[in-house]
């Protein structure tokens, strides 16, 4: 039998590869799915509220937050106004090379003036950063006026999370979306619902 | 061939229809029961019934809170403060229930089970029978007995609605062997009295039996939601799969046989 | 451009025969010109045996492996994982599909004869399948660890305790504690999902090489081989591309239609597929009113409770799965598809059809008198139909087969 590809072969090799290909992606959609994370992940990485009240001025405390540290500070006037004075040490002082959800609004990268929330997570490799927020030199910066330092491999952040220039680690803390409503702040959501 | 198939799908029928109508117990064959899961409002009301009723001692373990808001479509904040009741549940959790396993067995001797897939186990028919078969049983711990499940432990949570049923007997009409009914010399049906017949108490229930049997209605559709949440998502994706291999069979069997046409 | 994908064909094909295999195995393997919709199941059977592997891996992903979580984690695969639901409804209705398939493919082979010279090792090799297939399925089943996974596998189990001597050290020993428990779900586990899959696609591999070394056969039970043209091609075969594709690609269009209908709207099967007593945790202190099989084991189930002995039972069992494996040697007629063969055998055939559906129907109903008898007699019917048939092929008239198809 001699195979002749006439017209109607062709039109009916088509329609049956088209209609048979249009249901592959279709097909793909539940295997696809079925790796996003499941309720019971998004359940367990809910957002977490947190009462603020009984911060004091100058303290961090530390709230987990997908299994992850997330530092909340509140910062004095002072803390605030001596920000300036780092400007000239930060690689990126206006975080321009990250996401930062909540950009030029206040000096703390947050929508509140007075507090800073970020992820307590080294943007080098994932060390969690100690506080050191007192005005004085340090072993790794004589000129030492506030911040976090990075055990791991030295790299430093100011008290709003901004990383100095010449240190390991690449980019800024990040900050989280999170909200505040009277005194409770909930992270890991924009805009607070009930 | 076509014979054998035949007779494989009849026996098979047969098979078929006596696995699904579960028997009602002592009560019979169950009443019908046809889920509505696109009834929104009949989802909502039958949640709020549940959570209202049942959820004080019976937990949905495997159901998750945000899941039943977001399915019964009620935003969040009115299901947060209306249907949780305040308690430190966060809305992705799952409903374990509010009664301590061990004041549970207590108090009734059993802990009472789960209910998340009760319709799955036993038929949305026999849960919906069940929840109306209840009758007063002064023998018994709680004083009720029910019909569907002799012996069982649960007391009639429902009665303030549904009033006090009793059992009473009728009397009926005897049924001869031949389907007719027995008549005497003057033309009057012969009557037996027999038993087991449900009785509402009058006036000892808020509702009606129409109200309440809508009340259970839509309570049973949502616990037979709550056991396959996905249902009504499987059933509307399957006609489209369907629709796809019949179009899809169309021309790989029109392509098949203008192929065929070069050795047949 | 396109030289320098052919140079790299080329390359390849050179130290690994792809060109050669795919023309011999594929598209020129020369296929009987006329099969029906029968010859249909074997390439259904691989079908679904790759809808089983994909969708039993997708349910690793969520299923725990444990006595206190298998339960919830079927649950949480069908609520929390988007579109869970699929995969375990693919995976449930796919056994189910995978023995109706094979057991119509096993039918294919008895009504023309697939099994006659030179194909006996193919129907071993078949037969072989099917037994790690019922392993296979029974493991799966035991998996979610719902009361009917723990009673049926507490029956199956003790059925070793049936074995002289050795019987309930063996039990404990399946088991691996004193009850069906954590330790044995992921004993099962391992094998329902590495072991016995590895077994089968090797089995699998085997059924299709020896088939092709002596050609499929057809409804006729023509030797196609006899007329050959000059370059050895049977005369009355076509290649298998594109004609035998085509053919394939109409039986899944068919069969996905009824695989979904069952999957997206009946897939508890009216409870033969997915038992309703499942519903409900593994429960060792209480078992339920009504155990059964699921339908695909039904007919075997029948004859074990026919028999009022215990070891008894388990060899009539045994011995009516084991019979299979012989046929070649039973079926003495000279033509080797019923079209041709004699009344006698015909008879024999239905018979043998209407008990097996009887005896399926029996396995899945709770007992009583009249239902064993029944069951006893289809048993009877069922080893008649191969323990005669030496008897009954030799003796009957068959037709002459046709030399040409």
């Amino acid at each position: 039998m001699e195979e002749k590809l006439t017209t109607r072969r062709k039109v009916l090799i088509g329609m049956t590869a088209a209609v048979g290909s249009a249901g592959i992606p279709f097909a793909a959609v539940p295997f696809l799915s079925a790796w996003n994370p499941s309720a019971k992940a998004k359940a367990v990485g809910a957002p977490v509220k947190v009462d603020i009240s009984k911060i004091q001025v100058g303290q961090k405390i530390q709230v987990a937050w997908r299994k992850q540290p997330v530092f909340v500070i509140r910062h004095s006037k002072e803390a605030l106004a001596n920000l300036s004075q780092i400007e000239e040490k930060l690689d990126d002082p206006q975080s321009n090379n990250i996401d930062e959800p909540y950009r030029d609004i206040n000096p703390t990268r947050s929508t509140s003036n007075e507090f800073t929330v970020i992820a307590g997570v080294c943007t080098h490799l994932g060390c969690s950063p100690k506080y050191y927020p007192k005005m004085e030199p340090q072993p790794w910066d004589e000129t030492w006026i506030g911040g976090f330092f990075c055990p791991c491999h030295g790299s430093m952040f100011d008290i709003v999370g901004r990383v100095f220039k010449g240190v390991p680690a690449p980019t800024n803390l990040k900050v989280p979306p999170h909200n505040f409503r009277g005194n409770i702040l909930t992270i890991g959501e924009d805009k607070g619902t009930a | 061939m076509k014979l054998i198939i035949f007779s494989f799908f009849f026996l098979f029928s047969l098979g078929v229809s006596s696995a699904e109508s579960a028997p009602c117990g002592d009560y019979g064959e169950c009443d019908e029961f046809s889920p509505q899961l696109n009834n929104l409002e009949s989802l909502q009301l039958g949640a709020v019934t549940f959570l209202n009723n049942c959820y004080g001692c019976h937990s949905l373990k495997y159901s998750r809170w945000n899941r039943i808001a977001k399915d019964l479509e009620i935003p969040e904040e009115i299901f947060a403060s209306n249907l949780v009741y305040g308690q430190t549940v966060k809305l992705g959790d799952t409903m374990n229930g509010s009664m301590k396993k061990e004041l549970a067995e207590t108090w009734f001797g059993i802990s009472p089970p789960d209910l998340t897939l009760v319709t799955r186990l036993h038929g949305s028919d026999w849960v919906y029978t069940y929840l109306k078969t209840f009758y007063e049983d002064s023998s018994k711990p709680y004083g009720v007995n029910n019909m569907v499940y002799p012996g069982a432990a649960m007391p009639n949570v429902l009665a303030s609605m549904q009033g006090q049923q009793i059992l009473s007997c009728k009397r009926v009409p005897i049924i001869a062997s031949n389907g007719g009914v027995k008549r005497d010399s003057s033309g009057n049906d012969i009557t037996e009295e027999k038993c087991g017949y449900l009785k509402t108490i009058p006036g000892s229930g808020t509702l009606s039996t129409e109200e309440f049997d809508e009340v259970i209605f839509n309570l049973v559709n949502f616990m037979t939601y709550v056991g396959e949440p996905s249902r009504a998502d499987r059933e509307r994706i399957g006609w489209y799969v369907i629709l796809f291999f019949i179009i899809f069979t169309s021309f790989a069997y029109l392509l098949f046989k203008e192929y065929q046409k070069d050795y047949h | 451009m396109s030289n320098q994908s052919s140079g790299i064909f080329n390359w390849v094909n050179d130290r690994l025969p792809i060109k050669n295999t795919y023309e011999r195995h594929l598209s020129k393997h020369p296929v009987p010109k006329k099969v029906n919709f029968w010859y249909m199941f074997g390439a259904l059977a691989s079908v679904v045996l790759i809808i089983q592997i994909v969708s039993g891996i997708w349910l690793m992903f969520g299923y725990e492996n444990t006595e206190e979580g298998a339960f919830a984690s079927v649950e949480y695969i069908m609520r929390d994982v988007d579109y869970g639901w699929v995969v375990r409804y693919m995976h449930t209705t796919g056994a189910s599909m995978f023995f109706a398939v094979v057991y119509l493919h096993m039918f294919r082979g008895l009504m023309y004869g697939s099994y006659h010279k030179p194909r006996e090792l193919v129907w071993i090799f078949g037969m072989t399948i099917y037994l790690v297939m019922m392993a296979e399925g029974f493991l799966g089943y035991v998996l979610p660890y719902g009361q009917m996974s723990y009673w049926g596998a507490q029956v199956i189990i003790s059925l070793f305790g049936a074995i002289p001597y050795i019987g309930e050290s063996l039990e404990l020993w399946v088991r691996g504690d004193y009850y069906i428990s954590g330790a044995t779900i992921s004993r099962f586990f391992a094998l329902h999902v590495v072991a016995l899959p590895l077994i089968l696609i090797a089995l699998v591999f085997m059924h299709l090489v020896a088939l092709h070394e002596v050609g499929a056969g057809n409804p006729e039970g023509v030797d196609i081989e006899k007329y050959v043209d000059e370059d050895g091609v049977p005369l009355d075969s076509v290649p298998f591309f594109p004609y035998k594709i085509l053919n394939a690609l109409v039986a899944i269009g068919i069969f996905g239609i009824v695989f979904s209908i069952i999957m997206f709207f009946f897939p508890e099967g009216g409870g033969y597929m997915l038992e309703l007593a499942n519903f409900e945790e593994a429960n060792p202190l209480s078992t339920p009113d009504h155990i059964a099989p699921v339908w695909y084991y039904s007919p075997y189930y029948a004859m074990l409770r026919a028999i009022p002995d215990k070891l008894g039972g388990l060899i009539v069992m045994g011995a009516a799965i084991a019979i299979l494996f012989v046929v070649p040697w039973l079926d003495r007629s000279k033509a080797a598809s019923i079209r041709y063969k004699g009344n006698l055998s015909k008879i024999a055939m239905t018979i043998f059809v209407f008990s097996w559906l009887m005896l399926a129907w029996l396995g899945t109903m709770p007992v009583t008198e009249l239902r064993t008898t029944l069951s006893q007699i289809g048993t009877v019917i069922y080893f008649a139909f191969f323990l005669l048939m030496p008897i009954y092929t030799s003796i009957e008239k068959s037709r002459p087969v046709p030399e040409r198809l």
